[in-house]
């Protein structure tokens, strides 16, 4: 047994110079080539990891960014739709004394719309508006339990895109081009910084609201890159990570006994075939051991005591918007470096109740306000928020005027998609707090100042981890890509 | 020596020290000369490296700073904003180019603001200009020579046994290094080898057997042939294709709708099973529609390029999602089958390689006339007719042919069989209280106008719409040009069930006119409300044999066949007629809404093609397998070779360019290539064939301290890889070792386990409802492929999304895959499946041998044989003090039996977790 060891430790020694090398050479062609290197060698604290040879053998391992970032980690919120903006945050008391008048010529001369055909009407915000907070920044009466945190976040109000569709939009948001294929945010941040806990996955992703988001899974698709750094998808009901759960019957002694003799034959195979990559399938499968408890782990929100239960509004065994913004806490906690929530559900074209301004709009403010603000405060009260950048909104916002589908006049109060100017906020992570930043003109439909596109909101979150957005880079058909493709700014005036 | 000297007489002696002397003095001189003279500077092998490194992204096909670019000779060599050339050919030291590369000043030096060439890459520049600074092509733009064999001689160092020359080329590598090729694998490893790449599963029973028992020297050859004549194989390879493809059974994008394409795939399988050469291969894929008299199986051939995404989402513009499946055609053809990255010429001139700005727009010309809209129901669709309406077509097409020429019989088998050409409604404009409905028909109201653009009259005598009327007592009324003008044709529009074709005739007219329609319906209640939804207009010739007393019954049938005839349906790429022409515009960066100059089908100059080549995909087709054409056979060649040895000749798949990777063994490429096309005649059964039955293929996998130490990640081929499975050979071979394989043939995609929850696309009501057990079993390609969601046990596998071409597929290695063989119900099941055949009519010892070795092929050794009985033995003590585990395990209530066929039943997908089996060795 001792022979065997030895010739295991060695194993795994020649497999640390090979996997060492052929990640130095891998990564000599993506700009933090040599930081690869450097994190390996760089005695970082390896979170449970006994044996430091194991972080050789998964290209998660961690990795140093550019510079120094002031976020670890960050969760995305994206509600999926697109929430109208002037009915949170962009309050336009023009726009209500204009309600009901015809847009004027100017603001759709010439313009596409999704829906809106011909010549629509004004149609003032759905609700009231009042500033809160040390900051007093203006929030709508749809979101009351954001008055709390209104001080730790900014709130950009001149977002802009140049897509009105929902799947181009998303994918424009979370890959950088509006057509599939390309690697999502999660997927850069993962491979530019590798995972500091090994039994977790280092992007993980939650939805809610019934229904993926439009552009699919492409939105947490690892595109071009290796599939190792693609998001995986956690849910609260069923498996919480796909085949995660053994089958019926196993206990753990069972699942060790099963993957001790897997192993050990592989190790058999090893001193025949001399093939660095069984060491490395070794290395997996003790892996996915500890990830089949971790992750259930992570998941399970039973054990968090009942004020953070009350804070949330958390019912364990569902899957609801509540539980993932609880679970995001409990993952970055943990050490994983971005978490993707997607809520589904925020197309507020006015088509029927639920999409109306006034009605299935308010519904899904008042399941989410709550929650949001209370991750804010978790985050806070654990000295999270410090290191967690924390991005709030939609693929794009919604229109001053009210939808009239084909030429028609919908039935309910509601809004068509809007590419111009939207709000999205940031908190946490280096970015001010109680700050508003970019303004759009009288009725909220183009941005007059400071205005960001979606490249800059991509460049900064970026920053804020560490990765000059130019240089985080990988090539592929010919030529060196990034999240940003040629485009966007870090928004310095919001950085604390 | 010295004793001869002895015999020489003095003078002798002198006389032969001076021949000598000067002998020495005119081989030291020649020496010095030769050592004097400068190396040959190679271009690409030499000069274009650094440049492409250095210098390029400032002077190349992006940014000519300084009016400067290395990219063309011609503009290296001209005149920069200096107003005097850079580089002055024979003259390195006067030329700018040099002079800046050595100055102190940080301001002047280049590369600008970095560091400093080496002294080395700057004298490489300056003997390659005082050489004449010669450019050459990339060689992967230079036409296919053969090469010579290398040959060793009496006095080779190698007695390896060579096969064939493949083993020599890989030899004369290997001498370089100081490595030499292993002995051959063992029978059984090779056995398990080859079929897994030739058929993408263990070979069956009869055909192992009759191999292993086999010791004539034939009996490679004959299992060779056998693995390439079973219908397997096809499945194998088709799968590889299907990557290329880009195949999925949706549309993509956000409902990510689902799309009949499959008959697609079985005619990949078809053709490769007939191996149809590689030349019609690609013809029948890019041109099939555009051959005479084209058969149904080339048009679907043609859904090659239908594969690409349509957007269903309301509000999308179909002229935008249609421009990004020419381009994704475009970038597909250049990345999979031409090996090149083309996508970057999109936006300006190719930054490294030949390629101007205006020539993508010339070649996506090619691809620009075609039918396909991003309409909802994908049209063209080619329908190939079942039951009563394939006979109805065959009694059709001959009466036709009786009052027809060929020309126009032609026309009525095309509409008929894909409803084209007609002119879709979605392209309306100029609409009042009309609209797209959901941007995908014209749909218009009570009182309402919509105009179709463009449309030519010449020589039409009826106008053809298929509509839809909800309601009875529309009146529709068509003016031309103008929408006050008097009406050009009246109709009353009664109630339709469903889609229904009307045709009208109209007076002669010649020339292009706007198509305006007026519809008003007094019955509507609200203005608002839809009378009329439109698919499409076409505007035709007569319906012919006026006299015939048939004549009615025929047409009727006609319509009913136009409009709803009975067939399976598979999008296929079409081209507009002459009068439906569409011109193709450079876009300026790219940008398809900045449209500039307008342009015509080409290929790029550097290929120097047939001029007279057809203008339309048929010529790019004849182009591609021009066997001057320098990349179709390198880039097909290289795919094999990936496919057998886990990496390409070119690590790179996807760009043979000058940014690719160096080819490991550029002669070996080309030796196999200009085989390919030439000894071959384009047979990929016969390329594969070559290539297993060299002693570099057959070789063991084992790796030795030398090789890990000279040659880690085996570029060289001193030992045979081992590599991780494919997605689709994990499965197909799970299902072939426990027994399960179901090995129907073709079809709609099924869709076997998938855990719950995994679809949700919005506004899709779609559900993956499982299908019926026996094709829970079918072999991995058969599998649904839904972009937004592809099948995950194939994912975690380093399968794709399809949502785009995959030139290549990266191997990873992480623990979702081990959980995947581990806990997914398919693998439980089929472990279980299997246990049940082994025992209780073998012991469990002898159950876990033969597992093993039907999964590995070999016998198990005593080692894995003893961890393999301490894992049964432990679980079975554990199933025996608690009853219920066997219960939950395999459903079967607890008795010592069942106890042992549930341990069984772990010991075996163990064993399907094991390295030996999820990789090939």
């Amino acid at each position: 047994m001792d022979h065997q060891n030895k010739i295991f430790q060695e194993a795994k020694m020649s497999e640390l110079e090979f996997q060492t090398r052929r990640h130095f050479l891998k990564d000599c062609r993506t700009g933090i080539g040599m930081m690869a290197l450097g994190g390996l060698l760089g005695g970082c604290d390896f979170l449970g990891m006994s044996n430091k040879n194991e972080l050789a053998t998964n290209p998660l391992l961690p990795k140093i960014p550019h510079f120094p970032g002031k976020a670890k980690s960050v969760i995305f919120l994206h509600m999926a739709g697109a929430p109208s903006q002037l009915e949170m945050f962009d309050y336009k008391p023009e726009l209500q004394k204009m309600d009901g008048m015809d847009c004027p010529d100017s603001f759709i001369q010439g313009k596409k719309f999704a829906f809106i055909r011909g010549v629509p009407k004004l149609l003032g915000p759905q609700t009231n508006f009042n500033q809160y907070g040390e900051s007093g920044l203006w929030l709508s009466d749809n979101i009351p339990h954001f008055r709390k945190v209104v001080d730790d976040v900014t709130i950009l109000k001149a977002v802009n895109t140049d897509q009105f569709n929902h799947a181009p939009a998303q994918l424009l948001m979370h890959t950088g081009t509006a057509r599939l294929g390309r690697p999502s945010m999660g997927s850069w941040v993962t491979y530019g910084l590798g995972s500091e806990n090994n039994n977790l996955p280092g992007f993980v992703v939650l939805t809610s609201g019934g229904k993926n988001p439009d552009a699919g899974k492409s939105v947490w698709g690892s595109g071009f890159l290796p599939s190792v750094y693609q998001g995986v998808q956690c849910r609260s009901e069923g498996d919480p990570v796909l085949f995660l759960k053994d089958p019926k019957g196993f206990d753990r002694d069972l699942r060790r006994a099963s993957i001790d003799a897997i192993n050990k034959v592989n190790e058999f195979s090893y001193q025949e075939y001399n093939d660095p990559e069984i060491m490395s399938r070794i290395s997996q499968y003790e892996m996915a051991y500890k990830m089949q408890v971790a992750v259930p782990d992570v998941m399970n929100i039973n054990d968090e005591p009942q004020y953070i239960h009350d804070l949330y509004g958390t019912s364990p065994g569902e899957t609801s918007f509540a539980n993932n913004a609880l679970l995001a806490r409990k993952l970055v906690e943990k050490g994983v470096r971005f978490v993707q929530l997607f809520d589904w559900g925020w197309d507020s074209h006015g088509t029927d109740p639920g999409t109306a301004l006034d009605k299935g709009f308010i519904d899904k403010c008042h399941t989410t306000d709550k929650v949001v603000s209370a991750l804010l405060m978790d985050l806070k009260q654990r000295g999270l928020l410090d290191e967690t950048l924390v991005v709030w909104g939609g693929e794009f916002g919604r229109t001053p005027m009210q939808e009239n589908r084909d030429g028609k006049q919908n039935t309910y109060k509601g809004r068509d998609h809007h590419a111009e100017a939207f709000c999205m906020w940031m908190a946490g992570g280096g970015i001010k707090g109680g700050f508003s930043y970019g303004e759009t003109d009288p009725i909220g439909y183009n941005a007059i100042e400071g205005k960001v596109s979606v490249y800059d909101i991509q460049a900064t979150i970026l920053n804020q981890l560490g990765f000059n957005h130019e240089k985080l880079t990988y090539q592929f058909q010919g030529r060196e890509f990034r999240l940003t493709d040629l485009y966007g700014k870090v928004i310095d005036p919001i950085i604390a | 020596m010295i004793s001869e000297n002895k015999k020489f007489p003095k003078r002798k002696f002198i006389k032969f020290t001076l021949i000598f002397s000067v002998l020495l003095i005119f081989m030291l001189v020649g020496t010095f000369f030769m050592l004097n003279q400068e190396k040959k500077i190679d271009y690409s092998a030499d000069v274009k490296p650094i440049i492409n490194k250095k210098c390029i992204s400032c002077h190349g096909g992006v940014k000519k700073k300084a009016g400067f670019s290395l990219l063309f000779e011609s503009e290296a060599l001209s005149p920069t904003e200096s107003g005097k050339p850079a580089i002055i050919p024979f003259h390195a030291d006067s030329s700018e180019f040099i002079k800046r590369l050595l100055v102190h000043d940080v301001e002047e030096r280049m590369p600008y603001h970095e560091a400093p060439l080496s002294m080395d890459e700057i004298n490489i520049f300056r003997k390659w200009i005082n050489q004449g600074a010669k450019f050459s092509m990339h060689w992967a733009y230079q036409t296919i020579e053969n090469p010579t064999v290398p040959s060793f001689g009496i006095f080779s160092i190698f007695n390896e046994k060579k096969n064939n020359d493949i083993d020599a080329f890989i030899d004369e590598k290997l001498n370089h290094i100081g490595l030499s090729r292993s002995e051959q694998a063992d029978k059984q490893s090779l056995l398990r080898r080859v079929s897994l790449d030739l058929i993408g599963m263990p070979a069956n029973e009869t055909l192992s057997t009759s191999f292993l028992n086999n010791s004539s020297s034939k009996a490679y050859d004959i299992l060779i042939d056998s693995l390439l004549s079973s219908n397997a194989y096809g499945e194998k390879w088709a799968g590889m294709w299907m990557d290329i493809a880009r195949y999925a059974d949706t549309k993509g994008y956000e409902r990510d709708g689902g799309r009949s394409i499959w008959r697609y795939r079985d005619w990949l399988i078809k053709s490769f099973n007939k191996d149809l050469p590689y030349n019609k291969f690609l013809t029948e894929q890019i041109a099939g529609d555009l051959l005479p008299n084209p058969s149904d199986d080339q048009y679907i051939a043609t859904a090659f390029h239908r594969n690409t995404m349509t957007n269903d989402e309301g509000g999308t513009d179909n002229e935008e999602y249609r421009t990004a499946a020419i381009i994704d055609r475009v970038n597909t053809t250049w990345q999979t089958l031409l090996g090149t990255s083309f996508a970057c010429v999109q936006c300006h001139s190719h930054p490294y390689d030949p390629f101007k700005h205006e020539e993508y727009y010339n070649f996506m010309a090619y691809f620009n006339n075609s039918r396909d809209e991003d309409t909802y129901n994908d049209y063209p669709l080619l329908r190939e007719f079942k039951n009563n309406s394939k006979l109805k077509f065959d009694s059709l097409i001959n009466w036709l042919g009786i009052y027809t020429d060929k020309n126009s019989l032609n026309y009525y088998k095309t509409m008929i069989k894909t409803s084209e050409p007609t002119i879709n409604s979605l392209v309306a404009d100029s609409m009042v209280n009309a609209a797209l409905a959901d941007t995908k028909f014209l749909a218009m109201r009570k009182s309402s106008w919509a105009r179709i653009k463009s449309v030519s009259l010449s020589g039409k005598k009826i106008l053809l719409i298929r509509y839809y009327a909800g309601t009875k007592n529309g009146k529709l009324n068509i003016h031309l040009n103008d929408a006050k003008s008097n009406p050009f044709l009246k109709i009353d529009i009664p109630a339709t069930k469903g889609w229904n074709i009307i045709s009208l005739p109209i007076k002669e007219m010649n020339g292009v006119y706007n198509i305006v329609f007026h519809y008003e319906n007094q019955l509507l209640k609200s203005k608002d409300d839809t009378g009329i939804t439109f698919d499409w207009i076409a505007l035709a010739d007569t319906f012919p044999g006026e006299n015939d007393n048939k004549r009615s019954y025929f047409q009727d049938m006609y319509f009913n066949l136009l409009n709803s005839p009975e067939a399976d349906y598979t999008p296929i790429m079409m081209d507009n007629p002459t009068d439906m022409y569409r011109k193709t515009h450079v876009f300026e960066r790219g940008n398809w809404l900045l449209k500039t100059k307008e342009v015509h089908t080409g290929i790029p100059a550097i290929f120097n093609p047939d001029k007279n080549l057809e203008k339309n995909r048929l010529g790019l087709a004849k182009w591609l397998i021009d066997k001057k054409n320098p990349l179709t056979s390198r880039t097909m060649v290289n795919r094999v070779w990936e496919q057998l040895f886990g990496q390409g000749l070119v690590e790179t798949l996807e760009d043979l360019g000058s940014q690719g990777a160096s080819p490991t063994h550029k002669e070996l490429l080309d030796h196999l290539s200009y085989k390919f096309m030439n000894d071959f005649n384009w047979s990929v059964k016969k390329l594969l064939s070559y290539i297993v039955h060299s002693s570099t293929y057959m070789q063991s996998t084992k790796a030795s301290k030398k090789m890990m130490e000279k040659d880690a990640l085996n570029k060289y081929y001193a030992r045979s890889p081992r590599l991780r499975l494919s997605a689709e050979q994990i499965r197909d071979q799970a299902l072939a070792v426990c027994g399960k394989l179901n090995s129907t043939m073709y079809g709609p995609s099924v869709k076997p386990y998938q855990p719950e929850g995994i679809w949700a696309s919005p506004y899709d009501g779609e559900k993956w409802i499982q299908s019926s057990s026996e094709n829970f079993y079918r072999r991995a390609l058969y599998t649904y492929w839904k972009r937004t969601s592809p099948y995950p046990s194939m994912v975690n596998f380093d399968g794709s999304a399809r949502e785009v071409c995959v030139a290549r597929r990266i191997r990873t290695n992480t623990p979702l895959q081990a959980l995947t063989i581990l806990n997914d119900s398919t693998y439980w099941d089929l472990s279980f499946q299997y246990a049940k055949t082994l025992y209780p009519k073998n012991n469990e010892e002898k159950s876990i041998m033969l597992a093993y070795k039907k999964a590995t092929g070999k016998e198990i050794s005593k080692d894995a044989l003893q961890t393999m009985k301490t894992l049964y033995e432990k679980t079975y003590a554990k199933l025996n003090k608690d009853p219920n585990i066997s219960m939950e395990m395999i459903a079967m209530k607890a008795n010592k039996q069942n106890n042992s066929l549930a341990a069984l039943t772990v010991v075996i997908n163990s064993i399907l977790n094991l390295d030996e089996v999820i990789t090939k060795s």
